[in-house]
C-alpha cells in the first residue's frame, strides 16, 4: 500500500512525451515528402564533377527567415 | 490471389519474428494456406524459432535469382502440412533485394497461398522499404514502451508513403498487436496502457500479448508458443490468427492481472 501512494505514474509522463516528440517527427517528415527524390537528384548532379559521399538536407528557421541547407559530404580522395 | 501481410515494428526486438510465427502457424491450424518468407537478410531468424533451422537448402535470394525454384526452396511444416517456410539469405547483403524480383516472388505466392506473410527486418532502411513494397495489409508490433512506440510511428509513415498500393491511390490497411503486456505494471501506471498506445499510434487494435515466460522455452525448443494451449501469449496469438482468418473475437483485456480479485481483496485487508 505504502509504495502505490509514493509511486508517480511514469505511464503518464511517457505518453505526454511520446506524444510531443512523434508530433514533431511527423510534421518533420511530412514537411519534404519529396526529400528522397530530391536527394538523389543533387547527388546524380553533383557527382557528375566530384565523388559524393552523403547528403543532408535540413530545414532551418532563424529570425523568422526559413532557410533550406543542404550539406555535400565529398568522397575524401576526390 | 492470397493477402500479403508484412509484419513490422522499426525498433529490433520487440517480437517480431516470434509474432510471425504464431500467427503463421496459427492461421495454418485454421485450415488456410499460408506461407511466412523471412526477409531479414544476413540475419536469419525465423528459421530457429519455427525449429527450421535444420531443413534450410535454398533461400529466398536463390530463388529471386533463379538458382532454386519455389517448390526447392520452400520448407514444409513439421506442425501444419497447411504452413511453409521461405528462408532468408544468410550470406548475402540486403543490397541485393530488388523491387522486380520482390514483385514476382511475393506474386507467386500469393497464387498459392491463401495467406503470405513476410518478417521485415528491424530499421527503415532499404530492407524494410522492400518488405513492405508489396504488401496489402501490414501487422504493426510494439511493445508499451517509448523507443519501441516511437519507431513504429516512423515505420508506418514509411508504409504510407513508399508502399506501391499508396503509390497507386489505395492504403495499407494496417493493425496493431501490443506485445509483452505486464498487466500489474499497466495497474500500477508504470507501464503504458493500450489506450495511450492507441490514441498515440492511430492504428487499430487486432491483440494484445501479456509477457510471458513461456516464450523464451519456446524458442529454445523451436517450438511456437501458440501450440502451449495453457501459455497466455500463446492464447492471445491464436485469437490474433483466427481474427485475421475473419473470426470476430472480441478483444479481452489482458491488462487485468489473472488474480485480479484476489488481488483486490489481499489489498483490502493489506
Amino acid at each position: 500500500m505504502f509504495s502505490f501512494f509514493s509511486k508517480k505514474s511514469s505511464a503518464k509522463t511517457a505518453k505526454d512525451r511520446l506524444t510531443i516528440a512523434i508530433m514533431s517527427d511527423r510534421k518533420n517528415n511530412d514537411a519534404f515528402p519529396f526529400m528522397d527524390e530530391m536527394k538523389a537528384e543533387i547527388i546524380e548532379v553533383v557527382k557528375k564533377y566530384m565523388g559524393v559521399k552523403t547528403i543532408e538536407i535540413k530545414k532551418e528557421i532563424e529570425d523568422g527567415v526559413e532557410a533550406l541547407s543542404i550539406d555535400v559530404q565529398l568522397e575524401t580522395n576526390a | 490471389m492470397g493477402i500479403i501481410i508484412a509484419v513490422i515494428s522499426g525498433k529490433g526486438g520487440v517480437g517480431k519474428t516470434t509474432t510471425t510465427a504464431n500467427i503463421g502457424l496459427g492461421i495454418a491450424l485454421n485450415d488456410k494456406k499460408c506461407v511466412v518468407v523471412d526477409f531479414d537478410i544476413g540475419q536469419r531468424n525465423l528459421d530457429m524459432i519455427l525449429g527450421l533451422e535444420n531443413r534450410v537448402v535454398f533461400d529466398m535470394v536463390q530463388v529471386m535469382d533463379g538458382e532454386a525454384n519455389l517448390k526447392q526452396a520452400l520448407i514444409k511444416s513439421k506442425i501444419s502440412p497447411n504452413l511453409h517456410f521461405l528462408a532468408a539469405s544468410q550470406t548475402k547483403d540486403k543490397s541485393v533485394l530488388d523491387s522486380e524480383k520482390i514483385f514476382k516472388l511475393v506474386t507467386d505466392l500469393s497464387a498459392e497461398y491463401d495467406f503470405v506473410i513476410l518478417d521485415a527486418p528491424a530499421g527503415i532502411e532499404s530492407g524494410y522499404e522492400h518488405t513492405i513494397e508489396f504488401a496489402d495489409r501490414a501487422i504493426v508490433v510494439v511493445n508499451p514502451e517509448v523507443s519501441s512506440i516511437r519507431d513504429a510511428d516512423r515505420a508506418i509513415g514509411i508504409l504510407d508513403s513508399k508502399s506501391q498500393k499508396v503509390k497507386d491511390g489505395s492504403e495499407v490497411l494496417k493493425y496493431l498487436i501490443i506485445n509483452r503486456i505486464n498487466p500489474k505494471m499497466v495497474q500500477s501506471g508504470e507501464m503504458l496502457a493500450s489506450e495511450d498506445i492507441l490514441d498515440i499510434l492511430n492504428v487499430p487494435l487486432i491483440g494484445k500479448i501479456p509477457e510471458d515466460k513461456g516464450i523464451i522455452d519456446a524458442s529454445n525448443q523451436g517450438k511456437p508458443i501458440i501450440l502451449d494451449t495453457n501459455a497466455a501469449a500463446g492464447k492471445a496469438y491464436a485469437r490474433i490468427a483466427a481474427r485475421l482468418c475473419g473470426q470476430e473475437i472480441p478483444l479481452e483485456n489482458v491488462e487485468e492481472p489473472e488474480n485480479g480479485l484476489m488481488q483486490k481483496i489481499k489489498e483490502m485487508f493489506a
